[in-house]
């Protein structure tokens, strides 16, 4: 499994940074997060990086960044072990 | 109201306390205003009215400068990222405030402060640095001048860190114009109120901020379960949908009810735009539409509402920015009878990159062109310019001027009213502005939303309190069905947004999601559900509305009473509307009914609990939300109605 990610959908958001935080701590703490997501304002470009601590949230079902991008983003990607990452100057 | 709880989430703790004119920084803890206000503009509006004595001027050293993050914001709560800009107001010398998205409200958070409160005047140009507990005031000689781009630019370069967020001022605040905004994360304003001018005027540059820490809720698992719920629903709602890609989504069709009830041309001669001129603007394939590259969000939204631009041909070509918004369409197209895209979002971007608060250069700029109709100001008063409807080169050219305070501009940088008292000639008259503060709103057609722009304890903002569509259409449940053009029942829709705002403002919750758009994403009762499992209180939906509500609301509406004039005479809709009918459209023939209106405004006074007749606060009604101490200064002014 992995979770795979889809830069042409991503609205920069940080929804997925803050879930996958909450998933580690309890807490609202995107240092603390697997997910790294950043937006330069002038450029729109995004960042997006998934760390080796993503343990795919286990006990949740489905990985919490899964569940709340709203903008269908991120899947669940099941024929691949890598966690995929994105750059992009739009 | 129970101020003795004790508060246990979602604030970061400290309020961060900056003095200009003696370099001091220090700390206290939120707690102690916290429970009073749930946060927000509640603790700014607490800060300012207990701390500036009646006689301070905008201009004042002991003027503050207030930002305050919601409570909410640094969670994953959808839409929370608001931050409130207060100070006092530079058009009427009451309550400023404006409001801002973006990410820099939740890394202030994570940087452990709710607040930041700037005091003072500092001589030479600085900024601030807040990197967690290391805060510092450093020279910015080196950006001062700079446009609002470059400054991010620079500050980015400078600090070798991408991941700051910075909120900052162009060369219109530095200039000290009044309708200037504070910029944040380049292109989310926080316009309206002249606070850039402030900032500038305090030669405070910019905030930068780092932040490392968290935000902690009180029942974790609770409150993430409330959040659910709200993803489930915004998801689930297809308003959520029509709000994504706003203006493009609303204004694209050139058959959608807002082009007829909310539009106004030419600084307020017609409140319709012709077909041919909504098609070329917002056509899909060549308007503005077609300039979208891709669309964001900001913190934590789910409603992603924001089109980056780029420019692709002509004179502009290369130009971009992010965050193309509904009111540059009703401000810059409509009110100049410009209908090219490119220019329209070149207005738009510029406007951005010098600082300025969009309305006031939509506002306030049209009736300089309708004073060169008019034969009241000619060449000789514009160098040169020709301001004639449609004339897109001459309004950037005009906005330039204004920004660098160059020939005319420079008088129309200290306020259009002042400007008007110069020009004399009935354009006064001409003028539309709210206690001073220019105004691009509708008033003839949306009753209520022409007694909540009139009433609004911030000159002239329609989101405290404005209805939203209609009863077909709009938040729900809500208090007061009525219809967008009838007089009746609009009182009760306008003091129930209100209040709604209030809150959405102190826990910092996007308008847009909140319960005015009609995205429907939360009702009263999620906010309370929030709060409770956030913040470990136990509060009903009845204390939110009917007590943190109505204290946020008298909290400003006292500021005004103290520190000026304002009455009823001031809570009117501007002498043009109630004078001059809609002149074509569905809505030929429509104008403010001075009659109709007070009936409205009597409601609306009863309504927050104030003296029906004159509009002013009671004695039992300020003393009833725990403000004994407000109540006296009112009264030793003479003021208070006593009963």
């Amino acid at each position: 499994m992995g979770i795979a990610y889809d830069i042409k959908l991503c609205y920069a958001c940080g929804i997925c940074q803050l879930a996958c935080s909450f998933h580690h701590t309890g807490t609202f703490w995107p240092d603390q997060s697997s997910i790294e997501v950043s937006r330069n304002p002038q450029t729109g470009a995004i960042k997006w990086h998934i760390a080796p601590s993503c343990d795919e949230c286990p006990s949740e079902g489905e990985p919490l960044c899964v569940q709340y991008c709203v903008y269908g983003a991120l899947k669940v990607h099941v024929t691949s072990l890598l966690k995929e990452m994105g750059e992009s100057n739009l | 109201m129970n101020t003795a709880a004790t508060i246990r989430g979602c604030f970061a703790g400290k309020i961060l306390h900056v003095d200009l004119s003696n370099s001091r920084i220090w700390t206290e803890e939120t707690d102690k205003y916290a429970m009073m206000t749930l946060g927000g503009r509640g603790i700014n509006s607490l800060i300012m009215i207990r701390e500036i004595p009646s006689h301070v001027k905008w201009s004042d050293p002991e003027n503050l400068l207030c930002f305050g993050v919601g409570s909410l914001v640094g969670t994953m709560v959808p839409g929370a990222n608001r931050v409130d800009v207060s100070s006092i107001n530079v058009f009427d010398g009451g309550k400023g405030s404006a409001n801002v998205g973006g990410f820099w409200g939740a890394e202030l958070k994570y940087a452990g402060y709710d607040n930041i409160i700037i005091v003072g005047k500092s001589e030479q140009p600085v900024y601030l640095y807040i990197n967690d507990s290391d805060v510092e005031i450093r020279d910015a000689s080196f950006i001062w001048g700079q446009t609002v781009f470059e400054t991010e630019r620079i500050l980015r370069q400078e600090l070798h860190d991408d991941s700051i967020r910075i909120a900052c001022v162009g060369p219109a605040g530095e200039n000290r114009v009044r309708g200037s905004a504070i910029m944040i994360d380049s292109s989310k304003a926080a316009a309206g109120s002249g606070v850039g001018c402030v900032m500038g005027d305090k030669r405070l540059k910019a905030i930068v901020v780092r932040g490392h820490g968290k935000i902690q809720v009180a029942e974790p698992e609770r409150f993430m379960r409330e959040i659910a719920k709200l993803y489930q629903q915004s998801s689930c709602e297809p308003a959520t949908e029509m709000m994504r890609r706003a203006p493009l989504n609303l204004y694209s069709d050139p058959e959608w009810q807002g082009w007829d009830t909310n539009i106004v041309v030419r600084n307020g001669q017609d409140d319709q735009w012709e077909r041919e001129k909504r098609v070329r603007l917002m056509g899909p394939t060549t308007g503005v539409p077609s300039m979208v590259r891709g669309v964001r969000a900001c913190f934590s939204c789910p409603a992603g509402c924001m089109p980056y631009m780029e420019i692709r041909e002509g004179k502009y070509e290369g130009r971009t920015g992010e965050g193309f918004w509904i009111n540059t369409i009703m401000g810059h197209a409509c009110r100049f009878d410009i209908s090219d895209p490119e220019s329209v979002v070149e207005s738009w971007l510029l406007t951005n990159e010098l600082g300025l608060d969009g309305d006031y250069v939509a506002g306030g700029l049209s009736w300089v062109f309708e004073l060169y109709e008019k034969g009241i100001i000619t060449k000789k008063d514009t160098d040169n310019l020709e301001l004639t409807w449609g004339n897109a080169d001459a309004l950037h050219k005009l906005i330039e001027m204004l920004a660098y305070r160059k020939g005319i501009g420079d008088l129309l940088a200290d306020g259009m009213l002042e400007a008007a008292k110069m020009i004399g000639h009935d354009s006064e008259y001409y003028l539309i502005q709210v206690k001073g503060q220019p105004s691009i709103e509708p008033f003839r057609i949306p009753k209520g939303w022409a007694l909540a722009v009139a009433t609004s304890p911030v000159a002239g903002r329609h989101l405290r309190g404005s209805t939203m569509g209609s009863n077909k259409y709009g938040p729900k449940p809500r208090l007061g069905d009525f219809n967008v053009t009838d007089y009746q029942n609009q009182a009760k829709g306008v003091v129930w947004q209100g209040k709604t705002k209030e809150l959405e403002d102190n826990l910092g919750i996007c308008s847009y999601l909140g319960t005015w758009s009609g995205a429907n994403c939360f009702a009263v009762g999620d906010f309370a559900e929030l709060v409770n499992a956030g913040m470990g209180l136990d509060l009903t939906e009845e204390e939110l509305m009917n007590q943190y509500a109505v204290t946020g609301r008298n909290l400003e509406k006292a500021f005004n009473t103290l520190h000026t004039d304002m009455s009823r005479k001031d809570d009117l809709p501007p002498k043009r509307y109630r004078e001059e009918e809609v002149k074509s459209g569905p809505h030929k023939g429509s104008k403010i009914d001075e009659e109709s209106y007070m009936e409205m405004l009597d409601e609306f006074y009863e309504l927050w609990g104030w003296d029906r007749e004159t509009g002013m606060q009671t004695k039992t009604g300020l003393e009833s939300l725990g403000l004994k101490d407000i109540a006296q200064e009112i009264a030793k002014q003479g003021k208070l109605i006593d009963r």
